[in-house]
């Protein structure tokens, strides 16, 4: 795959063009709440959402410098869908894509199309999705995808890549039909050296901050996560943490690796077409069966079992943590529960009781 | 086109035989050819009402008819017992890996109920029988809550003739003859030799657990013990991360699981 460099103001037309075959979303930057960061850092707050190309003024076309409020899973299976297969859907190309995302799609895909039973709804989109990412050139106070070996910037997993230099883009294809595109949209030129040294410098520069950031934090090491979490079963973590849960789900619904759902059935049309919902295992009833028991009764059993998920079930069956740094969870939580703080105190107790 | 894995078949219900005050069979005839293992499950569902996970009662042999023996547990449960002849259900699977009637050849083969836990155990008893020659001894021990609450009291009668068969009651009434206590009581005097055997365990969890104990107690080893888990479920695919249990799906790993592959897990009766 090869590497050029398109101006800001081509991208526009870019997209444009694109919109013929795809429907196509672009980041859209609202004002975000003000975290306030530790170090100082003077992070940006502005969040990014994204929005149909078609809906928003062409002049309000921006780059996204972290990940969007919703999670890429948004695209491939629908927080709430009727289930027919009959239905014609246009291609999605996601522009704002970040590398956490790209990650979280390894876990998605193993649900979705691994196994005897691949999801035909999340298949078709998934196929069918164009995925032009970015990369980072800041980061939120919430990010932490570097404590998980993730870098902020995409090195595989996209069809098309942008990354910022200057007010134009160096932009790399990671698939063929990525390629393609580039080469007959006649937009793009090849990228001389210089321009791809630039663009690594300004990554290594990321990286650099984003590591001094996290430090702060001292969020474990990815590989002892699973550890910490088994090791951690009766640990008044749990229950200290869940305190302050409210239930609310925010934190599995803004998820990008989370992915449980409902199905139910439609209470109007008589028909057995499926509905599915996105579910969150923080709700109170998610593991309910009949006759009231409920193994996730307390809050605090079901704040754990989010973790287990993600650190336990998801390396024991595919050696991945089920979570990809994105911080969502932790901006969403009204009860301020935080991902990092959870993995840190783990932590600090299993170093605690070693000694 | 892709098949849509979510999609019910249309299912005629052609009978609902009452077994107990609390249970039914229903007699299922789907507009299309299903066929399943014995242990595994499907997902029935009532339109408009829900959709659960329920094990088939019926011989696997015979395709053209289900039986489901549903006792009324809630929602979706007293909508189905509502039902009569000629309403129309849904039905998608099988789904999960049933018992591995392979491992069973040339075995004893102590079965242990509880409750309507004795619905998936009459398809294995069905499928054991159809090939008798194939199994060591079979025994049977059912618990019930009263005598009322024994179900498939004709068949029991006719298993008689080729499997040992032992029944206790929690309450008798004033024409009880039998056993008195819960399901493990039988298991005091059970003084086979146990070296060729396995038991399969199906009921509520507390049965389950006790019994699983008693088993261990008097000897059984951990993987020579079968259990059926239930765990909420929604998906039956292995999907919607309902039914995980450990580093397993129980729809999709089980829900048939031998005790050594889960004894270590935390609040395995839950
Ligand atoms: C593998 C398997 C096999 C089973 N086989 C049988 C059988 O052969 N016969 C039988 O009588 N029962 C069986 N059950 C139990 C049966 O699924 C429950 O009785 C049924 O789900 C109760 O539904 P309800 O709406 O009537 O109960 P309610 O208590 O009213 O349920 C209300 C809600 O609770 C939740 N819920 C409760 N139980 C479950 C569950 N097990 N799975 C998913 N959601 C649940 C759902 O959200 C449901 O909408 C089986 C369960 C499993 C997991
Ligand atoms: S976002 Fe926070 S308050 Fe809401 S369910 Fe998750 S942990 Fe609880
Ligand atoms: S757990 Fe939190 S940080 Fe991890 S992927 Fe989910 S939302 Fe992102
Ligand atoms: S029932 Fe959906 S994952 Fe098991």
């Amino acid at each position: 795959m090869d590497k050029y460099f398109i101006q800001k103001k081509d991208t526009a037309k870019f997209l444009d063009n694109l919109s013929r075959d795809y429907g196509v979303y672009v980041p859209y930057r609202i004002k975000g709440k003000e975290i306030p960061c530790d170090l100082n850092l003077k992070l940006p707050t502005d969040d990014y959402l994204l929005e149909s190309w078609d809906r928003i003024k062409k002049e309000d076309f921006t780059f996204n410098e972290y990940r969007a409020i919703e999670p890429l899973r948004t695209f491939f299976a629908f927080p709430k869908e009727r289930l027919r297969l009959d239905e014609e859907e246009k291609k999605a190309a996601i522009f704002g894509v970040k590398n956490c995302d790209l990650f979280s799609l390894k876990i998605q895909d193993f649900v979705f199309l691994d196994g005897e039973a691949r999801d035909p709804f999340y298949e078709r989109r998934r196929q069918n999705a164009l995925l032009i990412s970015g990369d980072c050139p800041s980061f939120k106070e919430t990010c932490f995808c570097r404590s998980l070996d993730i870098n902020p910037y995409p090195s595989e997993g996209f069809d098309i890549n942008f990354s910022p230099l200057d007010e134009n883009f160096l932009v790399d294809t990671g698939s063929q039909r990525g390629e393609e595109i580039i080469k007959s949209s006649g937009l793009f030129n090849h990228a001389t050296p210089a321009q791809i040294s630039r663009r690594d410098e300004k990554r290594n520069s990321v990286v650099k901050r984003l590591t001094e950031h996290l430090a702060f934090h001292q969020i474990p090491p990815k590989d002892v996560l699973q550890e910490i979490v088994r090791d951690g079963y009766e640990s008044d973590v749990w229950r200290e943490e869940a305190s302050s849960c409210v239930e609310c789900g925010g934190c599995n619904l803004s998820c990008d690796t989370c992915h449980c759902f409902l199905l139910s059935e439609d209470r109007l049309k008589d028909t057995n077409e499926k509905i599915r919902a996105w579910d969150a295992c923080l709700y109170a009833n998610f593991a309910r069966v009949a006759g009231g028991a409920n193994p996730l009764k307390r809050r605090y059993q079901r704040l754990r079992n989010r973790y287990l998920k993600k650190f336990d079930f998801f390396p024991d069956n595919i050696k991945l943590n089920a979570c990809c740094g994105c911080g969502r969870c932790i901006d969403v939580c009204p009860g301020k529960i935080d991902i990092r703080r959870i993995l840190r105190r783990l932590n600090e107790e299993k170093s605690v009781s070693a000694h | 086109m892709k098949k849509n894995p979510y999609q019910p078949i249309e299912t005629n219900l052609i009978e609902v035989i009452s077994e107990s005050p609390v249970i039914k069979t229903f007699v299922l005839q789907p507009k299309e050819g299903f066929r399943f293992n014995t242990g595994q499950f499907i997902e029935l569902s009532l339109n408009g009402t829900g959709e659960a996970p329920f094990t088939p009662s019926s011989d696997p042999n015979i395709s053209k008819e289900i039986e489901v023996t549903i006792m009324n547990a809630g929602r979706l449960t007293a909508g189905l017992h509502q039902l009569k002849n000629g309403e129309t259900l849904g039905i998608r699977g099988p789904y999960g890996k049933g018992y591995p009637l392979n491992e069973f050849k040339g075995k004893n083969i102590l079965i242990v109920g509880g409750g309507v836990g004795l619905a998936p155990l009459r398809s294995l008893i069905y499928s054991l029988l159809a090939d008798t020659s194939s199994f060591g001894k079979i025994y049977l021990c059912y618990g019930a809550k009263t005598p009322q609450d024994i179900i498939y009291k004709n068949q029991i009668q006719k298993w008689k003739r080729a499997i040992d068969i032992k029944i206790s009651v929690d309450r008798a009434d004033d024409d009880w003859k039998g056993n008195v206590g819960v399901v493990t009581t039988l298991l005091n005097d059970f003084k086979e030799n146990l070296s060729n055997f396995i038991s399969i365990v199906c009921g509520p969890p507390i049965m389950m657990k006790f019994t699983t104990y008693k088993l261990i107690d008097i000897g059984f080893k951990p993987s020579d013990i079968y259990l059926s888990m239930e765990k909420n479920m929604s998906c039956g695919l292995g999907k919607c991360g309902h039914c995980r249990m450990g580093r397993f799906y129980v729809c999709k790993d089980g829900p048939v699981f031998t005790f050594d592959k889960i004894k270590d897990m935390h609040d395995l009766w839950d």
